[in-house]
């Protein structure tokens, strides 16, 4: 379980990382309308250039971010396997015993593969250089303007805090009762289906139990400290564009730009 | 049963950026059949060497012993599950591992899965409950019912109804009031003398150290750097003030007494026999 990359924060010292959690975020949603825009290879070109020049000046290592890719691995194959079946246009590349393969199937594949590969950098990067209350704080801000609309922002943000801090909280509790179950002789590997059964229950009823228990008491303790639903709050920590945050906004919206040009004239 | 470690590390996320070593280079031979109890202060390594015992973690470098099986870093260990059958962990806050419907049937699943029938695994569950204290009436119970120090009973029991040879008890205490925790001490201390089950004991309880052990191993920063007879750890008053360890009450007035003139031999070490001496040098005054 430790060997979890997606979505785990790295505490590193980049430019990357002193950016705005704001400017992040609609970084990454600019980057995601372009990977979605019909720019062909040329357009995953450049984004994959832009974000090249992320990863290098968030000093993550090319490893940690195959890491993160790796499992996708396999339905990306998967993939391939159905698309070799199913397209049947283009030009016939080889064609061998009763299968035919053409062009086309191949490079279908290959726009997804790029498309994935570049997503899964986008998030990475963003949840790696970012910590978790950083984010929420940033999303909380992007969604003032729906405050209007009657939207509680600060309950949504606050639940999405207390969720991101329990993840830490109950993969280690879940890593102590599987523990304490194997000890016990629990076997989660190997074992007939009805061992199996038993073995997921050993732990999931734990972690249950101590998981309303945990809620219980944060309730309690949040209540004890004069926490009140859908209160005024103000908040102790401000976040402030640098003018670095709009020269990155800048440069990303000029990336769309372009890519938005490429698109139309083609 | 003899437990040996040799020059065993342990690195929690090797190579990765979460890096961190929790034990450096410990050399410790375990005694058999004693109770012996592990200390140091938090952080310092006294659970991840505890959960070498029986698998749960396994050497980042050199050999961890037990009995006939022999676990070496980097390669994979073969009879994992009789090593577990061997050797009882009680983890910390052990009652939050208890999930089944009723008492008895929790306990019996530990010799279940070792591959015991459930007529059989459900008597030794019966045996193991009363031995913990656990009345009669309430093995049909939800384990949802008991309160905290029940529940850990009920766990401790769990281990228990496995038989093994040693048990490894990381905190057992914790959290329970002085009655309850003087009751389960006493459980070990009985199952060590009757069954002959070597016990190894996480603790920062002095007092226990001093009524319940034989001897003690203490961590310091991932290293062992001491394991002695109990008598010679309590006697090392350097390392103690250094450790900022109160010691157990009977050896701090006997030290007052000492500083007064008054001098009572080392061996003298529950408040009864020293209750008895200075009466007698009472009488004889």
């Amino acid at each position: 379980m430790n060997n979890v990359t997606l979505g785990k924060y790295l505490p590193l010292n980049s430019f990357v990382h002193r950016l705005d959690p704001r400017t992040k975020i609609c970084v990454m949603f600019v980057l995601l309308v372009g990977i979605f825009l019909p720019c062909g290879f040329i357009g995953y070109g450049i984004i994959g250039l832009f974000l090249l020049i992320s990863v290098f000046l968030s000093k993550l290592s090319v490893g940690y971010i195959w890491k993160s890719f790796k499992p996708t691995l396999i339905t990306l194959a998967f993939l391939l396997v159905i698309n070799i079946f199913v397209i049947k246009t283009g030009d016939v590349l080889i064609s061998f015993w009763k299968i035919t393969i053409y062009k086309d199937a191949l490079i279908q594949t290959l726009y997804i593969v790029v498309r994935l590969l570049l997503m899964i950098v986008i998030t990475t990067l963003l949840t790696a250089t970012t910590k978790p209350l950083d984010l929420t704080l940033g999303i909380e801000d992007l969604l003032i303007p729906f405050e209007k609309l009657g939207f509680r922002t600060h309950d949504l943000a606050m639940m999405i805090s207390l969720a991101l801090r329990f993840i830490p909280t109950l993969l280690e509790e879940a890593q102590r009762i599987l523990k304490a179950q194997a000890s016990r002789g629990v076997d989660m590997e190997n074992g007939s289906f009805k061992e199996k059964i038993t073995a997921i229950l050993s732990l999931i009823v734990p972690l249950f139990v101590s998981c309303f228990q945990k809620a219980d008491d944060l309730a309690d303790a949040m209540e004890a400290r004069g926490y009140i639903v859908g209160a005024k709050r103000v908040r102790y920590k401000q976040l402030k564009f640098a003018w670095y945050d709009f020269a990155v906004l800048f440069v990303s919206n000029g990336l769309l730009a372009l890519l938005i040009y490429i698109w139309l004239s083609k | 049963m003899s437990i040996r470690f040799e020059k065993v590390d342990h690195i929690y996320s090797e190579n990765t950026p979460f890096a961190y070593q929790a034990l450096s280079d410990v050399d410790l031979d375990i005694s058999e059949g004693k109770i012996t109890a592990v200390i140091g202060a938090t952080g310092s390594g006294k659970t991840t060497l505890v959960q070498h015992l029986n698998g749960l973690l396994l050497p980042s470098k050199g050999i961890v012993e037990v009995n006939d099986v022999t676990i070496r870093a980097g390669e994979k260990v073969k009879d994992i599950k009789h090593l577990r059958s061997q050797v009882g962990l009680v983890f910390q806050f052990a009652e939050y591992q208890l999930f089944e419907e009723t008492l008895i049937k929790d306990v019996a699943f530990g010799p279940q899965n070792f591959g015991m029938e459930v007529t059989q695994a459900e008597k030794l569950a019966k045996e193991a409950l009363k031995t913990c204290g656990i009345s009669e009436a309430d093995f049909d119970k939800s384990p949802l019912e008991l309160s905290g120090g029940q529940k850990r009973r009920v766990a401790i029991a769990g281990i228990i109804a496995m038989q093994p040879q040693v048990l490894v008890l990381d905190e057992p205490t914790a959290g329970l009031d002085p009655q309850g925790a003087k009751m389960m001490m006493d459980l070990f201390a009985q199952l060590n003398r009757q069954r002959h089950i070597t016990i190894i004991i996480v603790t920062h309880n002095m007092e226990h150290v001093l009524s319940y052990c034989d001897e003690v191993v203490v961590m310091e920063n991932g290293k062992m750097i001491m394991h002695c007879d109990k008598n010679k750890f309590f006697e090392n008053e350097q390392y103690m003030q250094k450790a900022l360890i109160d010691p157990p009450v009977i050896i701090s007035f006997k030290k007052l007494c000492a500083e007064k003139g008054v001098q009572f031999s080392a061996d003298v070490l529950d408040i009864k026999t020293l209750a008895d001496k200075i009466a007698k040098r009472c009488v004889n005054e």
